[in-house]
């Protein structure tokens, strides 16, 4: 493989991977609870703010880790038992209400950090070299840990008593509860790693793009799109979602520029959305 | 508790004496202010205003969709965006050539029609479509974006299209203000009418039991595309004014940002109140643009009180100042109209018994053999009982009839035509009704309300539903019933969902009849009422089918009721027939007794 091709390459399986660890959150949030969390992008904005507010008060960067974990797990808690736990099986009014929490979020950064763009110093930027040519390895790292992540998670949801215990909420809450599963505190909880998932993936994005208030949007619809393509609840739909999404976005950038490749992005969900709304990989 | 109803329906009609101006007020209301306020205030802020009040049109576009039909259109800023972008065009082409604002309408009728067919597509797929209708229309809105940021040949791109003249006559920064209050006084007095007449009511109808609409046979996603269609051309008639008034359209008048405010406006304005989604747009939206400047954490309190809205006031500001009664209470409103009963028009159901073919039907589900090979035909009036143990296949194979169950095998048949994989409302035209186990109201709206909608079923036809007249519709059927069930027609004004368990099964089976089908398809009408009840019950029943002159299937648990019944009884076990004939018979027939054994003493 000459160097071009492995750079190609290796930039495809980094834009997957940052794509899988910002719907992550979602999936959990979306996919398990069944809670279309509108503040999902938002819990990602609030992540790579840390990391702006870490380096403003002269900490290493890596605090930004519990920072983000601690704020996004405490405001987690907080909308799940205020916004979220008295709206659930009403769709529209949970969609509408985080929708709120998301512009608030926003407002919120605004106020304290103002409109503008802000970029943090860049941790790791050696690059490293591999075959002909060489690679960030900041970039290599975030690879990494997306796949430890997923790793992670699956094992969670499939091997431990909390990710049947999930399972059995999902698939029926009310024997779920009639069989002593505290159903309350597992949604809490369940909510709070989807949102510190999230936070957390801001994190480490944070050194790669241009932090404003408003980034959250773009995350949170292609972490939807993802879902509602690949299908909710599956590890295989997730990977499928981000292989259609991310693959056909980067597919068609590179041939007809970057607006394309967002159009057909729209376009696909639009479909799925319409003619296959339980994804590719359905639950069922 | 029928006088305390009584008192509570008279009460209702002292407080509101004339019904017929009622739903006009607000509009005055507004007509009067709007005129008031140039005089009052001056050019400017009536300059000012007029931009929120464009806005509050396509609010209420918004407003109508969610408030009323149940879905939410995340996405309205594409027809305003559209509509601007058309009328903007056509606004500049007129300039230049005086014919071309013979165009300038269809700024209002090609998102309408894109919505109409958008709409169409989507809702016909599935009933459940809610919150991915949300994204579709919130995907579409940024695909709208991106067109017309990138398509800048005709649209100016990012810089916009500039230069859009006034309309002939009409001078921006002071005669436009005219035209645009008189737009907004004509929205609010056309949806607060509309909320009032029979089409309000089939909306509200279809926003709290679509299937239930579906199985009077109203073409719910029909009804729904209207609708959507109506909202956007709301939207698209205020991006048309936008673009005069601002005399630049840029891909902002079609951004996410601007639809998300939309539906911010309805929240906080008051989604179920026309005039409250409007004030909605201009009190928050002018506050907006006052205060956003001065006052860092403005927008950090909308956020809140956004938040503070979805949360507790459903209805909004109009819901807390009770303006929401400009609409939102009709079971009030209407109590009077019915004083004088029309006689409603014939029914167009089918006059006989649609003969019922059931041919090896199979339906599986997940690996469950659900329905396995069921075969019978039903023809010519009369009650047959259905029986058998849990699980038998009975609801279910009511469900495959009407569209609820998929059939993976065999063929359906109502009268000579196959329904196999037909949706409920199509089976439902052909004179099918039918009653579900557990009874299936429209919980907040009135009992009143409730028998219109059952008897508009195949009696509403075009402009019918506009008009007041089917609110007075009485049949000598409905009479009867309400007889039969004084109970029902002592709590005509009470909202559905206060009525006990046995009334609700009474609500729903009168409902059933009145669209005078002529195969009744009846899941445990007497589940839950006591032995007098049921008695009485299937006395009525008996009298309704026999007066239709109509075939209807039963399926009942109590054999005492069955036995009262005195028809051909249908035993189902494992999803297939297991004997047919007189229970007498039945119940001397092995098979039947050793399916039943155990299970009776």
């Amino acid at each position: 493989m000459d160097g071009g091709t492995l750079l190609h390459a290796l930039n495809l399986v980094y834009e997957l991977s940052t794509l899988a660890l910002t719907t992550l959150g979602l999936a959990v949030v979306f996919g398990l609870l069944g809670v279309m969390n509108m503040a999902h992008g938002e819990f990602v904005m609030i992540g790579a703010y840390s990391v702006v507010a870490v380096q403003q008060w002269g900490l290493p960067t890596l605090a930004a880790f519990p920072l983000a974990i601690a704020v996004c797990a405490a405001l987690g808690w907080v909308v799940e038992r205020w916004l979220i736990r008295p709206l659930y099986r009403r769709p529209f009014d949970t969609l509408l209400a985080t929708w709120a929490l998301a512009m608030l979020m926003r407002k919120v950064v605004e106020a304290i950090w103002g409109k503008g763009f802000r970029n943090v110093d860049d941790a790791l930027t050696v690059a490293v070299p591999i075959g002909n040519t060489s690679y960030p390895a900041y970039r290599l790292g975030l690879i990494a840990l997306t796949i430890v992540l997923l790793a992670a998670l699956v094992f969670w949801y499939r091997r431990s008593s909390a990710g049947l215990r999930v399972r059995a909420m999902t698939g029926n809450p009310m024997l779920a509860q009639a069989l002593g599963i505290d159903t309350q505190r597992l949604a809490s909880r369940t909510f709070i790693v989807g949102v510190v998932l999230a936070g957390a993936a801001g994190v480490m994005l944070a050194p790669l793009i241009r932090i404003e208030p408003g980034i959250g949007v773009d995350y949170l619809l292609d972490a939807f799109f993802v879902l509602v393509v690949g299908g909710l609840g599956t590890l295989g739909g997730l990977a499928g979602g981000v292989g259609v999404i991310g693959g056909s976005q980067a597919l068609v950038s590179s041939l007809f520029g970057q607006t394309s490749g967002y159009a057909v992005v729209l376009v696909i969900s639009i479909l799925f959305l319409w003619l296959k709304p339980d994804g590719i990989f359905a639950r069922r | 508790m029928a006088s305390s109803l009584a008192a509570e329906s008279r009460a209702a009609s002292s407080r509101d004496p004339r019904p017929r101006g009622r739903s006009l007020w607000p509009a005055a209301t507004l007509a009067a202010a709007l005129i008031a306020l140039p005089f009052a205030g001056n050019d400017f802020i009536a300059y000012q205003v007029a931009l929120f009040l464009i806005y509050g049109i396509a609010t209420q576009g918004v407003a109508l969709c969610w408030g009323r039909l149940g879905f939410l259109p995340l996405g309205h800023s594409l027809f305003f965006g559209l509509g601007a972008y058309i009328a903007g065009g056509a606004a500049k082409a007129g300039a230049a050539q005086p014919l071309w604002w013979l165009a300038f309408p269809l700024a209002l009728l090609l998102p309408a029609l894109l919505a109409w067919v958008v709409a169409r597509l989507i809702f016909a797929r599935s009933m459940r479509s809610g919150p991915y209708f949300s994204l579709i229309t919130l995907a579409m809105t940024m695909l709208g974006f991106l067109a017309a940021q990138q398509w800048s040949s005709i649209t100016g791109g990012f810089n916009g299209m500039g230069n859009i003249p006034e309309p002939p006559g009409l001078e921006r920064y002071s005669t436009l203000y005219w035209l645009v209050a008189a737009a907004a006084v004509a929205s609010t007095a056309t949806l607060g009418v509309l909320v009032g007449r029979p089409l309000g009511v089939l909306w509200r109808a279809i926003a709290q039991n679509e299937e239930r609409m579906q199985l009077f046979g109203y073409a719910t996603d029909h009804v729904k595309a209207n609708a959507y269609a109506f909202s956007a051309l709301l939207a698209a008639g205020a991006g048309a004014l936008f673009a005069t008034h601002q005399g630049i359209v840029t891909p902002q008048a079609m951004s996410f940002v601007l639809a998300t405010e939309f539906v911010i406006w309805a929240a906080v304005g008051g989604k179920a109140s026309p005039l409250g989604a409007l004030l909605g747009a201009v009190v928050v939206g002018y506050a907006s643009a006052e205060l956003r400047d001065h006052f860092a954490m403005w927008e950090v309190f909308v956020g809140l009180l956004f938040i503070a809205v979805v949360r507790f006031l459903p209805d909004g500001i109009a819901g807390l100042a009770g303006l929401a009664g400009f609409g939102g209470k009709p079971a009030r409103r209407n109590a009077n109209v019915a004083i004088t009963p029309l006689p409603a028009p014939p029914s167009s159901a089918p006059k006989q018994v649609p003969a019922l073919v059931f041919d090896d039907v199979r339906s599986t589900q997940g690996g469950v053999r659900i329905l396995d090979g069921l075969s019978f035909r039903l023809a010519g009036p009369g009650i047959r009982a259905v029986i058998g143990p849990n699980g038998a296949g009975k609801t279910s194979a009511f469900n495959v009839l009407t569209g609820r169950l998929p059939v993976t095998g065999g063929h359906i048949q109502v009268g000579g035509r196959d329904v196999t994989g037909w949706t409920a409302w199509r089976v439902a035209r052909l004179g099918v009704g039918r009653k579900m186990q557990v009874p299936s109201v429209f919980a907040d709206l009135s009992v009143r309300e409730n028998l219109s909608v059952a008897l508009w079923a195949g009696r509403l036809h075009g402009r019918a539903a506009l008009r007041r007249a089917p609110q007075a519709w009485c049949t000598p059927l409905l009479e009867e019933m309400l007889g039969c069930f004084p109970e029902l027609a002592a709590s005509l004004d009470v909202p559905a969902s206060r009525l006990s368990q046995g009334h609700r099964q009474a609500l729903e089976f009168v409902m059933t009849v009145l669209p005078e089908p002529h195969l009744l398809l009846l899941d445990e009408p007497c589940a839950g009422l006591s032995p007098a009840e049921t008695q009485r019950m299937i006395q009525v029943i008996v009298r309704a089918v026999r007066r239709l002159g109509a075939g209807a299937l039963l399926i009942e648990h109590d054999l005492a009721a069955v036995a009262a019944l005195d028809g051909e009884v249908y035993v189902l076990h494992q999803g297939r027939m297991l004997a047919q004939g007189s229970l007498q018979d039945l119940q001397a027939d092995p098979a039947v007794r050793a399916v039943y054994a155990g299970a009776r003493k």
